[in-house]
């Protein structure tokens, strides 16, 4: 291979991917819950909307579809977090949650941005499994991962116009400038022999660390970068390990359900419709959120779950359909308790009151007044 | 138990495909090295996505925005901007965004025998004031800066 072919084809601890995958996915599930299904009340209100992309002109997104999107966007991340995910699944996730900032200039957040091109990185991840991921020897599995390395490129791409522009400003920019070069160099840490290499590469964390950390940032971005970080930045045998760890009761879960499992039995017809079954119940527990457009974003995730099951539903390892039925319950179970458990709901039917107020618009105010009060602190 | 201490990594790519990713990866990277470079050519300076100048919402400006419409026979009506649409578009507003100037004057220009309609915008911490005018049937609004006297 030519040099250029190493840096993008060349081995990486394949823990590495795996956990970077589920952690993005983690923390959008919960960011879009947690902090855009809140702003959602602004959405339609006028019927007046400006996109950033002018094949949405003349379309103006109710608050009722913007949440629909983000809980569907939501609930199929986690999903595909908590069991081996599937690339149709990633590709909705993308589409879902572009979808969600782009279709207004209401949400302008820069690193929203960012997230759509990780996820577009995440299609082209392996979709890996707990067990191609990880040993049970200290030997770590490695493979080509073009699409991590591209994840680090394009991480480093951000860093480096956030130097560029500070330079521009007259700024000190020697930050994000060592944590480009950072991620341009640390993707090669797990195939370059040299020890040098090795010892440093994983020091470099401390640039993103301290850029993200040390001064203050909109949302969840120092949350995201700072996990991405230390999974990118750390020595693979730490990675490695770690993830070892925290899929030891899911791998020994799966030895166990499928080590005598080869083919279909009698029992696969009952498999199939009880997965039928958890796929009509789990949106059903969308119906206790109370928000407008939750209940058909669940739904359409549940279908989204029924495209991205397609054969498998009736083929193949017959547990693997109650797995994804079971993470599909696991996305829609947690969408109810973090709305339950947080000030979202609240928020948001408060933000309703107050603009509806302010507009004059006293039928609304008072709808929404009424709510706020049911699900204050 | 499962005989195989994991299950085979991902194969690599073969000759072909590693081309097909050779060329998304070029395209991928030179689309993320030009879009924030459009910035130096955009119209509105005070349009900053996709450029990574700054990775927080830019901060809100304090002005007085204010608009009127002129009909048909001459006469002038205020518009109370406020009472239509959300407050974070007035911010956009008083950021002079032009694509959000231009909507808004767009749908004012909607109702009937509207011929104009006109847009003030005055900030606590400049001495211009822009104007924005938009004459119904027409595309673009046309600003107009004006110093005021202190």
């Amino acid at each position: 291979m030519k040099p250029v072919e190493q840096y993008w084809f060349g081995n990486v601890a394949l823990a590495r991917p795996y956990l970077l995958l589920r952690l993005v996915l983690v923390l959008l599930a919960f960011d879009t819950w947690l902090n855009m299904m809140p702003e959602g009340a602004k959405y339609g209100v006028g019927a007046f909307n400006v996109a950033h992309f002018p094949w949405f002109d003349g379309f103006v997104p109710s608050s009722g579809f913007y949440l629909g999107v983000m809980a569907f966007t939501g609930v199929l991340a986690l999903s595909q977090a908590l069991y081996r995910p599937h690339r149709i699944a990633i590709v909705l996730i993308a589409l879902g949650y572009t979808l969600g900032w782009s279709c207004s200039l209401l949400d302008s957040v820069p690193y929203h941005y960012l997230l759509s091109l990780y996820l577009l990185c995440f299609v082209f991840f392996p979709m890996l499994s707990a067990r191609s991921a990880f040993s049970r020897s200290e030997r770590v599995p490695q493979g080509s991962v073009a699409a991590y390395v591209l994840f680090c490129v394009t991480t480093a791409i951000v860093y480096f116009y956030v130097a560029a522009w500070s330079a521009a400003r007259g700024e000190s920019y020697w930050l994000p400038m060592t944590c480009c070069v950072g991620y341009l160099l640390v993707s090669m840490q797990d195939r370059v022999q040299l020890p040098a290499v090795r010892i440093l590469a994983p020091m470099l964390v401390a640039a993103p660390l301290t850029f993200h950390l040390a001064t203050p940032q909109p949302g969840w971005l120092p949350l995201y970068m700072a996990g991405i970080a230390l999974i990118v930045f750390a020595p693979m045998q730490w990675v490695h390990s770690f993830g070892r760890a925290l899929t030891q009761p899911a791998r020994g879960l799966l030895d166990e359900g499928e080590a005598d499992e080869t083919g279909l039995d009698e029992r696969a017809s009952q498999v199939f419709y009880l997965s039928l079954f958890g796929l009509v119940v789990a949106p059903m527990l969308s119906m206790f959120v109370d928000l407008p457009g939750v209940k058909t974003g669940c739904s359409l995730t549940a279908i989204a779950m029924l495209v991205v099951m397609g054969r498998q539903l009736y083929f193949t390892p017959r547990w693997r359909p109650l797995w994804r039925v079971a993470s599909l319950f696991g996305g829609c179970l947690a969408l109810l308790v973090t709305m339950s458990a947080s000030n979202a709901r609240f928020d948001y039917y408060r933000e309703g009151a107050l603009d509806a107020d302010r507009r004059g618009d006293q039928d609304a105010a008072t709808m929404f007044q009424q709510k706020a009060e049911r699900y204050a602190p | 138990m499962v005989s195989s201490e994991t299950e085979p990594p991902p194969a690599g790519p073969s000759g072909k495909a590693r081309r097909r990713s050779t060329a998304f990866i070029a395209a991928f990277v030179l689309l993320q090295f030009l879009i924030p470079l459009t910035y130096l050519a955009r119209e509105d300076a005070a349009d900053e996505r996709f450029t990574w100048r700054s990775l927080s919402e830019a901060a809100a400006p304090s002005c007085e925005t204010s608009a009127s419409l002129e009909r048909d026979d001459g006469t002038r009506e205020a518009i109370l901007v406020e009472k239509l649409i959300h407050r974070d578009w007035m911010t956009y507003l008083a950021q002079r965004r032009r694509a959000v100037i231009d909507a808004l004057l767009q749908k004012q220009c909607e109702a009937d025998g509207v011929l104009s309609v006109e847009l003030v915008n005055r900030c606590a911490d400049e001495r211009d004031v822009h104007e924005f005018t938009l004459r119904c049937g027409g595309e673009r609004a046309h600003e107009t800066v004006r110093t005021a006297a202190r």
